[in-house]
């Protein structure tokens, strides 16, 4: 992409690099930059400039998807540290995170014989967001630090808690449109 | 590149001089073409007042005939009256196959193109052509109103469309001669004409059941911009459905088994009729000519309700669907709006208002509202509204994936993903020396790839030769604010860019389009050529504006004076050409100056974000 910012996503958005972003700045600065950049702008103009605005507004897109999920914005972060995650290979070496893990997808099963299923699916969902906070807590302290090999050991499961939310969700779904 | 349709070949238009744009509603019912006349944005009607124009296409002897005029024979010769094409465009032959009971022409699958032929007395057709023949239509019908040649058009599409959809309707505008500005989602289209007029903030929900296609689009509205949250739907349900399950009704009620293509019209458009009727009755007949004689069966709105009962139901669950995706309760919702004709039945109404738990908005005529939306876009691109805010920000309405070992599909980028969106992932070879390899690309949720849609296949070529695993090739997907998909591929290590073949699987090749467009033009060569140099100059001319202007702006200021001088002399050699040079010669000249002036624009570009982000104007920051 001929688009070679020298700056990275925060400064994009005008924003402070820290793991916890004011989503309401970070929105609104997203929409002042694709008004200025959208290729609606120059929907009149040469085909050149037609395509580096598309160019263009996919990159501010990206930069702005980036830094709103929490999870992707840890992963940012520490690629701006130089440090990249290898998804393929790196499982977490927490046992106790995952007998913890193992616990919960049994119990999310277990919701299908329960008398009020979605209850108990927001249950497990209660418990997992409470876990979220902690360790985006917990980044953020080992981030502070410039331990960053820890932090990357948090973001793994940052990463697997939101996956099992959104098994949950799509359970969920599942159940409510059987329900109907 | 679009077809630029202009009045005087050779002719830019001046810089303050209004564009003439245009609003295209293409439904697969009903379409309708909106501009704005005197600061007042209206659809237009047809001489004898009917804004609607039917998408039917009849295909006679000596002439074609669209909408009103073409409705009228389609009882008598119903293979040569094309109607409901929306629902076939950008599909392939399976899809018409599990279609065949609705559309009841003779196809021709015989040939080698992927693109599904309907049997004519004037030929075969395809889908692209029968749409073009109605947005020309449309396109004359505001040419004559504006008394000049139109500029450009807003398309609208339904929101679900898929990129092979999207796709045929822009070769259909190409066909039709027209310039196309932006496809625009309908929904989106629908909360403009709203916003607009009202003037709200929040978010609303627009729920869209036109004759084929359903709609539900989340979006959020603050100070003029659109934002889309999510969108779904389903591109083949609409009412056109609910006909088919009265006219099912109506075969067994009947005992109806000798049917043959006249019938099964006669008794779709009976069905429609009654279905139409019980909008406002409750009991509609629903009446035939039969073996001679007519025959008709009563239908009650009761009846009616439970045949269409799992409709409805199927659109609610893609309500729920999409405000799941929008991650918002139905509380959140301050607004729905209903768009399209089926959403005048009375049990679409009150089911969805009893599912948001308020009262729908439908003050704007479901008909119009679309069209008008698309006009209103049309007039800002277009640069008529220097001054205005809007901004519409759409997201791809289904998850791109491309296809991995034992048929399974890995997605790419992820439906409502905002658009324009591109991301990039890296591929290496399997044997050494390998320098070719193919991606398939297919759109859609589904695990299994054959359960998708697919696209395309991309066949690269030209990576260079080395070990097996060696290479690293960077295949970029880019969708632009279109909703359409473009690919490009580089090995890293040697820079090299790979070339790229598309065969699309359920769209037409550059060369086929060629062919139709000659084939569709009186004077075949000559005047495609004419129209190739003509839309040649008129990017020429853009493109000089375009640098002329930056280079007064701040040419000095980024560049050295070698630089300078190599852009200013490669646009000079371009405006020399301009009346002199063939269509090839002028389009090599632009690639030229792009070529040299690409470093210059990215160094604007970086430039006026930062300025931009520094929220200070040009002049603060100069001072
Ligand atoms: N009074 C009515 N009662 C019930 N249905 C109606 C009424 N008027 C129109 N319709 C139905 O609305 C449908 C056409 O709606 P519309 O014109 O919005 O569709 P379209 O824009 O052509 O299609 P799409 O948006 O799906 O491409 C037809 O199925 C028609 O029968
Ligand atoms: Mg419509």
């Amino acid at each position: 992409m001929s688009l070679d910012l020298q700056q990275n996503y925060f400064e994009l958005f005008g924003l402070p690099v820290s793991f916890e972003v004011d989503s309401a700045a970070l929105h609104a600065a997203q929409q002042q930059l694709q008004s200025r950049f959208h290729p609606d702008r120059v929907a009149g103009g040469s085909d050149q400039e037609k395509r580096l605005a598309v160019q263009q507004a996919a990159w501010i897109n990206e930069a702005y998807q980036t830094l709103a999920d929490p999870v992707k914005r840890a992963r940012y972060m520490l690629s701006l540290q130089g440090l990249d995650m290898n998804d393929e290979h790196e499982t977490t070496g927490d046992t106790a995170f995952l007998m913890e893990q193992i616990e919960l997808r049994e119990e999310m099963e277990q919701c299908q014989s329960c008398q009020d299923p979605l209850r108990c699916c927001d249950h497990i969902t209660g418990k997992l967001d409470q876990r979220s906070k902690e360790y985006a807590a917990e980044f953020q302290r080992l981030y502070a630090q410039g331990d960053h090999e820890a932090a990357r050991q948090v973001i793994k499961k940052m990463q697997f808690i939101q996956r099992i939310l959104e098994q949950i969700d799509e359970y969920q779904m599942q159940l409510e449109e059987d329900l109907l | 590149m679009a077809l630029l349709q202009i009045s005087e070949p050779g002719q830019s238009a001046a810089p303050h001089q209004r564009k003439h744009a245009a609003g295209i509603d293409l439904g697969t019912t009903n379409s309708l073409v909106a501009v704005n006349r005197s600061g007042v944005v209206d659809t237009l009607p047809d001489e004898q007042g009917r804004h609607l124009l039917p998408s039917v296409v009849w295909y006679g002897e000596d002439e074609i005939l669209v909408g009103y005029d073409a409705l009228e024979k389609q009882a008598e010769d119903p293979l040569n009256t094309i109607s409901s094409v929306k629902r076939i465009l950008g599909r392939g032959i399976e899809d018409i196959r599990s279609l065949s009971d609705v559309l009841p022409w003779r196809f021709d699958v015989s040939t080698d193109s992927s693109v599904p032929r309907i049997v004519t007395r004037r030929g075969k057709v395809t889908a692209v052509e029968v749409s073009a023949e109605i947005l020309k239509a449309l396109a004359k019908r505001a040419e004559d109103s504006l008394g000049e040649g139109l500029d450009g058009v807003v398309i609208t599409v339904p929101a679900y469309f898929d990129d092979a959809q999207r796709q045929a309707t822009r070769d259909a505008a190409r066909l039709a001669g027209l310039n196309v500005y932006r496809l625009l989602n309908e929904p989106t289209a629908a909360a403009v004409a709203y916003g607009l007029d009202q003037k709200a903030d929040g978010i609303i929900a627009i729920y869209d059941l036109g004759g084929g296609t359903f709609d539900i689009s989340i979006l959020h509205l603050n100070k003029g911009v659109f934002e889309v949250m999510a969108t779904g739907g389903d591109s083949s349900l609409g009412g056109d459905d609910m006909d088919h399950a009265i006219a099912e009704w109506l075969v067994q009620e009947m005992g109806i088994e000798d049917m043959d293509p006249q019938l099964s019209r006669q008794i779709m458009i009976a069905a429609r009729r009654a279905k139409e009727a019980l909008t406002e009755a409750d009991q509609a007949e629903v009446c035939i000519d039969y073996r001679g004689e007519t025959a008709c069966r009563s239908l009650t709105r009761e009846r009616f309700n439970e045949l269409i009962g799992d409709l409805v139901r199927k659109t609610l669950m893609a309500c729920r669907r999409t405000l799941r995706d929008a991650k918002l309760d139905r509380e959140a919702i301050s607004d729905v709006i209903l768009v399209g004709g089926s959403t005048r039945v009375p049990l679409v109404r009150e089911q969805v208002g009893e599912f948001f738990g308020r009262e729908p908005l439908c003050s704007l005529d479901p008909d119009r509202v679309v069209a008008i939306g698309a006009a209103q876009q049309a007039d800002v691109l277009a640069g008529n509204k220097p001054d205005s805010e809007m901004l519409l920000l759409d997201v791809l309405p289904l998850s791109l994936a491309i296809e991995t070992m034992g048929g399974l599909s890995e997605k790419i980028i992820p439906r409502n993903t905002p658009i324009p969106v591109a991301r990039a992932q890296e591929f290496t070879t399997f044997k050494d020396g390998q320098t070719a390899m193919s991606i398939h690309v297919v759109q859609g949720e589904r695990e299994l790839v054959s359960d998708n849609r697919s696209l395309a296949h991309f066949e690269l070529r030209g990576i260079p030769p080395m070990v097996a695993g060696a290479p690293r090739i960077r295949v970029t997907y880019q969708v632009d604010a279109d909703g359409l998909l473009s690919v490009t591929a580089e090995e890293l290590s040697s820079g090299v860019k790979s070339d790229i073949t598309i065969k699309p699987s359920y769209g037409l090749t550059d060369s086929e389009i060629e062919t139709m467009l000659r084939a569709s033009m009186e004077h075949a060569k000559e005047d495609v050529d004419a129209r190739m140099l003509a839309e040649q100059q008129v990017e020429a001319r853009r493109v000089i504006e375009a640098v002329d202007s930056a280079l007064a702006e701040d040419g000095r200021e980024l560049l050295s004076e070698q630089e300078y001088d190599a852009i200013v002399a490669a646009r000079d050699a371009l405006e020399q050409k301009i009346d002199s040079a063939t269509a090839d010669e002028l389009k090599a000249a632009i690639k030229q100056v792009e070529a040299t002036s690409e470093e210059f624009v990215a160094r604007r570009m970086n430039a006026s974000v930062r300025k931009a982000l520094a929220g200070k104007t040009v002049d603060q920051v100069d001072v």
